[in-house]
């Protein structure tokens, strides 16, 4: 336990002071007059005073004024005792205390970690002897970095090992598990010390987040009342394919959610670790724009881009990583009959050749054509209306589905059951039937789809999509077959007409998907390809057909990645995290899931795989936390202290900041009055030594 | 020190206060004032006595010596009338005035010096209205002026004092002898000092003038500063004679200071009184009358032993 002084300074001037009244003693000695006397015949005859005036004839008085006038200077300098304190409560015990550091990206603003660290420091020093403490970090979650111990170097030692996290702030994970750990202390005291800048973003009122009855709660407010923070909020890419070779044009949204202006703004995009292009940009406070670049020609493979903000205040929002892959258009191969018209698959070419998310590339071949060497590359053979006329063709198909690809089969007048070769019924997942006539001037109508599948949850919601506009004059009846001994999974019936039967059915083959619609997509047995929803449904059926994921340009700090799609392998996977910390993803597994924490970069890959072989995740900061409004400290008291009646119970001592400790001790009170009754006393002895140096 | 607070009981005194009388230089004309007003407010002149020459007539009262009446006034009248003469002493009388630097110390406007010297030429323009042969000696550590008694050396007397100056370190034994040794008549001596002596060695000084025979009359003179020391704060006194100095906190021995003083008071009254000397103590502050009526007062006890 020290003493400490709020405002030293007054206890060095006084102490000086002290020498003032010797100077001027002797200032005056000096400078006394001269009187001049008739005679000091009787003058001398009293004993020498004049000597005796220089020295201290009453040692008590002159230690009874210097110490009140040390106590004076020692009451205006405002000492505390920097540790206990609970003098006032006139009671101790051991204390359990929690320190909630927040580590989230904001608190690299400015100085604020460091500040940070030095008041967890500081609250971990003043623990007392038998105090037992726990340093807790949190962002977007919490974690207690150790358990509660009363060893001061391993919690410095944990303090000293934190680092500012990629993660926002959220204070009910935290609040809860310093609860929790105060809840299981034995120890009579509780304190909770929370170190943060008090983001609004962070703060949702929770109840479960009030701290135990009992808690003494002190809140070390970082938060500045003015901000200056700019940061890129989001990236959107156009894509086009002049003289066949992809351009992406890239615009990123810059905001300034500070409370100043800036100019001069210096914004730069990478692509590959290389800076491509700059702009300078001016923003004003609390304002957003879009900062657009030239069109540039996408490298072969993934390529990683980032956009970079000149460096402020909070540098981590100032760059938005993403990603962008080449070769992205799904490459769709019609089939349609030899002989048949030219135009048969118009509308389906034409409806595929609409939209870059993905794009599609298209080639019409006719069935007697085909061989095996046309089927390489293609993500989706599209079967208009062409059964599979030889046995040869049925294998190939087979093995291109079970491959991976995905066959759509469009069944019409030249499509009977006798028109698929005998090995191509294992691939199909039912029997092809008659021709259903539904020639009246409604015609049959799609009714019961399957929202929840991919290639209808585009039309789930409302307004979204009518498919019961469309008038289906004919179609075929598909047979559901007994498919039980097979080793294929169960076809699933994705739509049905408003009679029953079938309309879209689909069966996993091997690692590829085959889908039959029961109906043509031109306008020949149904007027669906005059629907507004006859484009989005084609691209969804055809990028399901062909297991088209789209991979997200960026993730969110916090969000968790799902690895396992249809064509990836579910062997063993490591992902490396920006910092190089490995996360293992076990083989075997049906849903793989990497939750990225992380600003950055993140590559997974199979173990020893080739670096082409990876696949690069960018990963950016939640934006959120790019606010830097700070909450109210009542909003948030009232919300997080124990309630009012509960107060702390006897004996728990609040670890008050220095000049609210110095406030609850007041013990300048205490020295002043002592120093007026030195003054009392050295008043009466002075007046007794005067009486008594008068009456001799 | 104001009138009110002077000594009440003299009866007839018309107070002059020496502040006043130092506004007036001539001395004769200051001698006169003090004497002239003195004389003029008493009710009985207790000095008429004996004397070759006549005063007045009064008419004769039972009691009255029937030798002293004037039988041709009664011849002419029909009525008795005593004569009256002017007393007539014929006596020398010198005035030995201390000179010394420690005379030149006043606190009110008026040192002891001043004081000394106005009082001097007072009583020898006072002795001269009696018919004394009237002699002046100043002194410090020797004798400075010598003026011989005479009757007609009233004007040489009052010169004198008039340049009186303050002089250097002064005693009393020396001078005094070599006065004593000077006068060879029997003479009223009138000894004005402010006696910083040891009081037995002022007595063993004077005691050489008693021994010729002459009358004395000691006038101690001091200050009020020198009675009360009011001094508040620490300094330097120096001692204007010796010029010696010494520091002095006057709270912590003004109390001594006042007791050594009383008791020096004290014991040249009784020293002088044992040797039938007549002592007069003066508070520079009291009027010259109230040191004119002591001294005629003596006077008169003096004539009535005789």
């Amino acid at each position: 336990m020290g003493l400490s002084l709020l405002a030293p300074l007054f206890l060095a001037v006084g102490v000086v002071s002290l020498a003032i009244p010797l100077l001027v003693h002797l200032i005056h000695r000096e400078r006394s007059e001269t009187i001049a006397f008739p005679s000091l015949m009787f003058l001398q005859r009293i004993p020498y005073r004049s000597v005796r005036r220089q020295k201290i004839r009453h040692w008590v008085l002159f230690l009874l004024r210097c110490l009140a006038l040390v106590l004076l200077a020692a009451a205006f300098s405002r000492p505390f005792l920097a540790r206990g304190g609970g003098a006032a409560a006139g009671v101790s015990g051991a204390r359990e205390l929690v320190v909630l550091l927040d580590q989230s990206y904001s608190m690299g603003y400015r100085d604020h970690w460091q500040r940070a660290l030095a008041a967890a420091r500081r609250a971990v020093e003043e623990m007392g002897n038998g105090d037992r403490g726990t340093v807790v970090l949190f962002a977007d979650e919490a974690h207690a970095v150790n358990q509660a111990t009363a060893d001061r170097a391993s919690l410095l030692a944990a303090i000293d090992s934190a680092r500012v996290s990629s993660g926002g702030t959220k204070y009910t994970p935290a609040l809860k598990l310093a609860r929790k750990i105060l809840e299981d202390s034995p120890l009579p005291r509780r304190a909770v010390v929370l170190i943060t800048d008090f983001q609004r973003v962070g703060w949702t009122p929770d109840e479960a987040a009030r701290l135990p009855n009992g808690t003494a709660l002190t809140r070390v407010d970082l938060s500045d009342a003015r901000t200056s923070n700019v940061a890129v909020t989001g990236v959107s890419f156009q894509r086009d394919f002049p003289a066949g070779r992809e351009r992406v044009l890239v615009s990123a949204r810059l905001t300034n959610q500070g409370t100043d202006g800036v100019r001069g703004l210096a914004v730069a995009l990478d692509l590959n670790g290389r800076e491509i292009q700059s702009r300078s940009v001016d923003l004003s406070p609390r304002s957003a724009m879009n900062v657009t670049f030239a069109p540039f020609p996408l490298p072969e493979g993934t390529s990683r881009g980032t956009v970079r903000a000149a460096p402020d205040q909070l540098p981590a929002d100032n760059v938005f990583h993403f990603t962008l892959t080449q070769g992205q258009a799904v490459s769709v191969l019609v089939v349609e009959p030899t002989g048949g018209a030219t135009d048969r698959s118009l509308y389906l070419r034409r409806a595929l050749a609409v939209g870059d998310r993905p794009a599609f590339r298209s080639d019409v071949q006719r069935a007697l054509d085909l061989v095996r060497g046309d089927l390489e590359g293609r993500s989706v053979v599209i079967l208009d209306d062409v059964g599979t006329p030889s046995a040869e063709t049925a294998r190939n198909l087979a093995q291109y589905v079970s491959g991976g690809g995905g066959l759509l089969v469009l069944l019409g007048e030249r499509s009977a059951a006798t028109a698929f070769a005998p090995d191509a019924n294992a691939l199909l997942p039912v029997r092809i039937g008659s021709v259903v006539d539904r020639a009246t001037i409604s015609g049959g109508k799609l009714t019961q789809t399957d929202f929840s599948h991919p290639a209808f949850e585009l039309f789930s919601a409302p307004r979204s999509g009518d498919f019961s506009a469309a008038r289906f004059f004919r179609y075929r009846r598909l047979e559901m077959r007994d498919t039980t001994t097979e080793p294929q999974p169960r076809p699933a019936v994705l739509a049905r007409f408003d009679d029953g039967n079938v309309a879209l059915v689909e069966r996993r083959h091997g690692k590829g998907t085959v889908l039959v619609w029961a109906s043509t997509l031109d306008t020949y047995w149904n007027d669906l390809a005059l629907q507004p929803v006859y484009v989005p449904f084609v691209h969804e059926l055809v990028k399901h057909t062909a297991g088209y994921v789209e991979a997200a340009p960026w993730f969110t700090v916090g969000q968790a990645v799902d690895l396992g799609g249809p064509k990836t392998e579910r062997g063993e996977l490591i992902g490396v995290a920006p910092s190089g910390r490995r996360t293992v993803l076990p083989a075997g597994t049906t849903s793989r899931v990497l939750a990225v924490s992380e600003q950055g970069f993140y590559e997974v890959r199979p173990p020893g795989g080739r670096a082409e072989e990876a696949r690069t995740i960018a990963v950016n900061l939640d934006l959120a936390e790019s606010d830097l409004t700070p909450l109210d400290p009542a909003e948030f008291a009232a919300a997080v202290e124990p309630r009012a009646g509960a107060a702390a119970p006897s004996g728990v001592e609040t670890p008050l900041a220095p000049e609210e400790r110095e406030r609850r001790q007041a013990v300048w009170w205490y020295l002043l009055v002592a120093a007026f009754l030195l003054l009392a006393g050295e008043t009466v002895v002075s007046n007794r030594l005067s009486e008594k140096g008068a009456s001799g | 020190m104001t009138a009110s607070s002077i000594p009440s009981g003299i009866p007839g005194a018309n107070f002059l206060d020496p502040r006043v009388l130092a506004r007036i230089d001539n001395l004769e004309l200051l001698a006169r004032t003090v004497v002239e007003g003195f004389i003029n407010g008493l009710h009985h002149s207790p000095y008429l006595g004996l004397s070759v020459d006549f005063a007045e007539h009064r008419a004769y009262m039972p009691g009255d010596d029937i030798r002293r009446i004037d039988w041709r006034l009664w011849a002419r009248t029909d009525r008795f009338y005593v004569k009256q003469f002017e007393a007539d002493t014929n006596a020398n009388f010198s005035l030995l005035l201390d000179v010394s630097r420690s005379m030149d110390f006043g606190s009110r406007g008026i040192t002891k010096l001043d004081y000394g010297r106005y009082l001097a030429a007072c009583l020898a323009y006072f002795s001269r209205r009696q018919q004394d042969r009237v002699g002046l000696v100043t002194f410090d550590s020797g004798v400075v002026d010598l003026v011989p008694t005479s009757a007609k050396h009233l004007d040489i007397v009052l010169h004198t004092i008039d340049r009186v100056r303050p002089g250097s370190r002064g005693t009393l034994a020396q001078p005094l002898l070599r006065i004593a040794e000077a006068f060879q008549r029997r003479s009223i001596l009138a000894l004005i000092s402010d006696f910083y002596e040891e009081p037995q060695a002022a007595l063993e000084a004077v005691n050489l003038l008693r021994a010729k025979g002459n009358d004395l009359i000691v006038f101690h003179l001091l200050d009020p500063a020198e009675l009360d020391f009011p001094f508040d704060q620490p300094a330097n006194f120096q001692d204007l004679e010796s010029e010696q100095r010494i520091p002095v906190v006057p709270e912590q021995l003004k109390a001594r200071y006042r007791e050594l003083v009383a008791t020096h008071l004290r014991e040249l009254a009784r020293l002088f009184g044992e040797n039938r000397i007549d002592y007069a103590f003066f508070d520079i502050s009291q009027p010259l009358d109230y040191a004119l009526f002591h001294y005629l007062s003596n006077r008169e006890r003096l004539a009535r032993v005789k």
